[in-house]
């Protein structure tokens, strides 16, 4: 078959085709009838027809660069990946992510684990010498501390509470999901964020707690410090997996070990993203209102609880038990 | 897979069920840098357009609550813009038109699998959640270097997500429709064309016999010149090979000839 010939005859079954493909692509495959697909189907096989041929006579045209694009994009639209719908959504939220966690829950003992090190290293620091909180600390919250004032009043009665809350949320948020990615510098990255963020909380509390502040300071993070360092230890738990298949793949190679954990991380540390958002409403709304104690720590208790029970009871039961921390 | 330099596109192939091995081109850094260049554009673009109106809004107000409320507003909308195209931009646009960004769309970039297969929500947001570590470093170092080192130019992002950059070409018709059968009904009258090229070679021809009006007086001659170094060995023992034509005139008897 001279080129010509191939082409007058395979040219209308590959504009049918691409028109076919041009309207799934755009309107998806629930908007078309199943003599719709039959043809499809169909026509794509016809074509990987073509395009075999084509491989064998006509090597090094761009008939032949155009076939192999147009049977890759059939192929993408009949080996579809599931596309946004609500139960994928429920799924991916009560099944994926809580699952990804409780599987890799050695990582988020690592994780805790090096912020509480943090916290312990802020005590100690200033506990030692007090100048060491000016390392972590801007001068206008030591200022503030050191005049025996909480610096949150001054801050959250100037900034509304919807503009505060979207800077907390966007730059926590920030935060975590570095701290996931910093798992591909081999882990150093998360641990330096989690250990920079305990180390500012203890830091705050040593010097709290000097300067007779401490029941204040308590009463500010209770409705919001449970939830915001759960999802931080959790996201950099994502970035622990990573590091974990770089540094210790097993009998993968690297680049295999990391494909397969990436996808569990991922789920580990988008889990922070609404988790944030939260904390920076409450931390914005509640955290600096003249409500009681008991109430910011009922607020503070029942949503940080209902999280952890979140994520580690909802979704299909693993087969063996899961280590414990 | 041709060897090639890691500047030119490179092909890699992917395995199908029906047992076909698909080839695609893989992006290359220049595209793929080019794409990301118009995407921050883009967005930048935006920020700014937002940032402006805000300081045009608040300038002529007097100092009111309804200037202070607009102030705020447009402090709350900029930081989400911001964030949001820090993180949600490109998650955004791979997930809505599967592997495809304005950037990416514009210089005919898409991302599938290696498989060959869509990405998915997961995919997507791995390889652009990990983006700040590929873009560590002056201009992006560690993602280029990535790209240039790795066989399938993935960067990290990508061996995470299992994901490839790929180019798609788009086909011209006209040259096509040249052949003899490409077009009427019936098969084409056999003339026996005297000289047989490969279906390569002919198409090499044509593309310039097609484009050769709109080329650079300088471009086009030095391309004449490897043309016909190029075409010149597959001519060998017919009258052509002999003929004292200058190439241009050459390459277009050439192609009355097959």
């Amino acid at each position: 078959m001279t080129l010509g010939t191939f082409i007058r005859r395979g040219r209308p079954r590959w504009q049918k085709l691409e028109e076919m493909l041009g309207f799934i692509e755009v309107k998806g495959p629930r908007k078309t009838d199943r003599p719709f697909l039959r043809e499809l189907s169909a026509l794509y096989r016809a074509t990987t027809g073509d395009l075999a041929y084509a491989q064998t006579h006509y090597r090094g045209t761009t008939l032949l660069l155009f076939l192999h694009q147009l049977v890759a994009r059939a192929h993408n639209q009949i080996y579809r990946a599931h596309r946004f719908s609500p139960t994928e959504t429920g799924r991916f939220v009560f099944n994926d992510i809580p699952v990804a966690v409780r599987a890799h829950l050695q990582a988020v003992a690592w994780s805790a684990i090096i912020f509480l090190l943090g916290i312990a290293l802020g005590l100690s620091a200033v506990q030692f010498d007090e100048r060491a909180a000016s390392i972590v600390l801007p001068t206008n919250i030591l200022n503030s501390i050191y005049s025996g004032h909480m610096w949150t009043g001054s801050i959250f009665s100037v900034v509304p509470a919807a503009v505060a809350s979207t800077f907390l949320f966007t730059s926590n948020i920030s935060v975590a999901l570095l701290a996931f990615a910093g798992g591909l510098s081999f882990g150093l990255i998360t641990t330096w964020i989690l250990f920079q963020n305990g180390f500012m909380l203890g830091v705050s509390i040593k010097l709290c707690a000097d300067y007779g502040l401490l029941g204040a300071l308590f009463t500010f993070i209770a409705g919001h410090g449970l939830l915001e360092i759960s999802a931080i230890v959790l996201s950099g738990a994502g970035g622990y997996v990573i590091a974990n298949a770089l540094l210790n793949p097993g009998s993968y190679s690297r680049g295999d070990a990391l494909a397969r954990q990436g996808p569990d991380a991922v789920r580990m540390a988008i889990a922070c993203v609404p988790a944030l958002i939260t904390s920076g409403c409450i931390e914005a709304f509640i955290s600096p209102s003249n409500q009681p104690f008991w109430f910011k720590t009922a607020v503070g208790l029942t949503i940080g609880v209902s999280f952890w029970l979140y994520l580690l009871l909802t979704g299909k039961r693993a087969a063996t038990t899961a280590p414990s921390p | 897979m041709s060897t090639t330099s890691t500047w030119d596109a490179r092909r890699t192939e992917l395995e199908l069920p029906e047992e076909i091995d698909l080839q695609v081109e893989l992006a290359n850094v220049g595209s793929r840098t080019l794409a990301i260049l118009v995407d921050l554009s883009l967005g930048g673009l935006v920020l700014f357009i937002v940032y402006a109106l805000s300081m045009l809004l608040g300038r002529n107000m007097v100092d009111d609550w309804l200037t202070k409320v607009s102030a705020n507003a447009f402090k709350t909308v900029l930081m989400l813009l911001i964030f949001g195209f820090q993180w949600g931009y490109f998650n955004f646009f791979e997930w809505l038109w599967n592997g495809q960004t304005p950037g990416k769309r514009l210089l005919h970039l898409r991302v599938i699998k290696v498989d060959g297969s869509p990405v998915s929500v997961v995919d997507v947001m791995l390889r652009n959640l990990s983006r700040p570590i590929d873009t560590l470093g002056p201009m992006g170092l560690i993602g280029l270097l990535m790209i240039f080192v790795s066989r399938k130019a993935q960067r990290l992002g990508d061996l995470m997500a299992r994901t490839l950059v790929i180019h798609e070409t788009k086909i011209d018709w006209s040259i096509f429709d040249q052949l003899p059968g490409a077009t009427g009904e019936g098969d084409a009258p056999r003339l026996a064309p005297a000289i047989r090229l490969t279906s390569a070679q002919w198409e090499l021809l044509h593309r310039y016999l097609n484009r050769r009006e709109k080329l650079q007086p300088e471009a086009r001659v030095r391309l004449v010149q490897s043309l016909y170094d190029t075409l010149k060995p597959a001519v060998l023992g017919t009258e052509l090979a002999l003929s004292p034509l200058p190439p241009e005139e050459w390459l277009v008897e050439l192609s009355k000839r097959t």
